[in-house]
């Protein structure tokens, strides 16, 4: 009952076309994204190293092992300070490359390089710069008085946050960015008609106007860090994120403990989820105040 | 009181261009620095204590990088990898993106960024399952193994690029050149081709440094045969020689350098920031 044999030759209807042009990206998605995802999921619930069964002691272990939640508070607080800190770099930052100083083209180039540069090689020039032979700790002794020794930065927690914080904050910075170039002026100049002085336009005028773009940025800002890979695990020291931590899982012992993993990457995903629901939530709220 | 402090704030305000280039050169030396000093390591001999600059010149760390580090036949590996991924995203972004750029699909907006979600989701979470395949089908620690998993996260930069390289094409453009007789094929080398050229390569070397950069999912799918350039500096770090680390880290970042120059020139960097990664 092929059309070909009723001598009538085959028509693709226009549906069957675009189905035909989505299919190899369907294929990718679900055989590099969907199955791996359900795959890590399945094997989260069975007993480690085994085929068949199902059990919840993957859970149990890592969720009541108290470093198990010191990883999910430690990844969440890395996320959110460097989130903190990007918001406080990159506004002040926005508002002066607005008024396009000369040079700004200089400057915006160079908010783009962390996008850019591979994790791996940012840390490890991180790592170089802020250790105890580094720049940093060169000028710090040698024109700071009364410190005599390198401050630690690296592989401490105020250096996770600064290295995140150095990664991260383009995405907050270049939203931020458009939003203030957006804005008309014509509103902040009636604002200082008024009588408002500038302290007053920018607080009651200008940061509510750009108030969505700082947050949209600050979402991808807040996603990213969350998922950090590299970096914690070149420079994270004895601090072990969640990525970090499933890497390890199939990487340290022998054999590969693919279940425990497996259920790290099932919190990890699950927490990302909420943590940009609850994120979105607050933002709309905000917004719509 | 507040007059003091009003007469602070106004004394600032004077000198906010001073301010501002303060701030700017600050940032520009937080972000640049690193750089400057892997590129110092890695020609610097004899650079230990209390120096700012190393007291010798060498490029004796590049000799080792390429010889112990294997460098050449990294290099040859990423390479490979990344022409592969090149192809197979590019494939599967010319057929996506034009259906998305130019056809109708119900609840269009929707799938579109179910595809996109790779570029969301933090790579480790599927990349565990994406290994644990790939052992079971014996593609781990080939070319196209790796390279197949590449195309996880370098496939929707290209159906991205590619539906917006698509939708901008005119339909008056191409009905022009049938009413001026082009027939199918001659309209699309003559006419289709050249315009969306542009948009084709700014994709290619898009999923090319994704899969160049690609540290993650390579990570838990390469093998001996299949050490890649990012691979290989993580496993240099690990070693803990810092000069030959960071001559390899130079080696690889130049490339990184020049298609920043050139996305720079051709795309709008808000766009850029449409699709992100933690990693």
């Amino acid at each position: 009952m092929s059309p070909r044999r009723r001598g009538v030759t085959l028509r693709l209807g226009p549906h069957a076309v675009t189905l035909c042009l989505l299919l190899p990206a369907l294929v990718a998605f679900v055989g590099l994204f969907c199955y791996p995802m359900l795959l890590t999921a399945v094997l989260s619930f069975r007993p480690e190293g085994a085929e068949a069964g199902w059990t919840l002691t993957n859970y149990a272990a890592f969720l009541t092992d108290p470093y198990g939640r010191r990883t999910m508070l430690l990844t969440l607080g890395l996320a959110l300070g460097a989130t903190a800190a990007s918001v406080l770099l990159s506004v002040p930052l926005a508002l002066v490359l607005r008024e396009k100083l000369r040079g700004h083209r200089f400057f915006r180039l160079v908010i783009l390089v962390p996008l850019v540069v591979p994790g791996l090689i940012a840390a490890l020039g991180l790592l170089l710069f802020w250790g105890p032979r580094g720049w940093f700790n060169l000028a710090v002794t040698q024109w700071l008085p009364g410190v005599e020794r390198p401050i630690g930065v690296n592989y401490t927690i105020h250096g996770l946050v600064l290295f995140y914080v150095w990664l991260y904050f383009p995405y907050t910075c270049v939203t931020t960015l458009a939003a203030l170039e957006s804005l008309d002026r014509g509103i902040e100049e009636a604002g200082e008609v008024v009588g408002a002085t500038r302290w007053q336009v920018l607080r009651y005028i200008v940061l509510p106007l750009v108030k969505p773009g700082i947050l949209a940025g600050s979402v991808l800002t807040f996603m990213a860090a969350f998922g950090a890979f590299s970096v914690p695990l070149i420079a994270g020291g004895n601090y072990r994120t969640l990525a970090v931590e499933i890497y390890k899982e199939i990487s340290v012992p022998i054999p590969a403990r693919w279940s425990a993993a497996s259920a790290i990457a099932v919190v990890m995903g699950t927490m990302q989820v909420v943590a940009l629901a609850t994120y979105m939530r607050l933002v709309r709220r905000m917004g719509a105040r | 009181m507040s007059g003091m402090a009003r007469a602070y704030g106004r004394g600032l305000w004077e000198e906010r261009h001073v301010l501002g280039y303060t701030l700017l050169v600050s940032l520009t030396l937080f972000i640049l620095a690193p750089f400057l000093m892997i590129a110092l390591r890695s020609v610097g001999k004899g650079w230990f204590g209390k120096r700012w600059l190393p007291p010798e010149l060498t490029l004796d760390w590049y000799r080792w990088a390429i010889e112990v580090g294997n460098i050449p036949e990294v290099m040859k590996n990423t390479l490979v990898i990344g022409v592969i991924a090149v192809l197979i995203s590019t494939a599967i972004g010319i057929g996506a993106g034009w259906a998305f750029g130019r056809r109708r699909i119900p609840g269009k907006e929707v799938l579109l960024a179910v595809l996109l979600l790779p570029q969301m989701i933090p790579s480790i979470t599927y990349a565990l399952g994406v290994a644990k395949t790939f052992y079971a089908l014996r593609l781990v620690d080939t070319h196209f193994g790796v390279a197949l998993a590449h195309v996880s996260v370098c496939a929707p930069y290209a159906i991205m690029v590619l539906s917006a390289t698509f939708e901008r094409l005119d339909e008056r453009v191409l009905e022009a050149a049938s009413v001026c007789g082009a027939g199918a094929l001659r309209s699309f080398v003559h006419v289709v081709l050249p315009l969306v050229m542009p948009g084709v390569l700014a994709s290619m070397i898009f999923t090319f440094t994704h899969s160049y950069n690609e540290f993650t999912l390579t990570l838990l799918t390469y093998g001996p045969h299949t050490v890649t350039l990012p691979v290989r500096t993580y496993l240099a770090v690990g070693d803990g020689y810092w000069e030959i680390t960071s001559a390899m880290a130079v080696l690889m970042v130049v490339p990184s350098l020049v298609i920043l120059a050139v996305i720079q020139r051709r795309a709008q960097p808000e766009k850029l920031v449409g699709g992100f990664k933690g990693v």
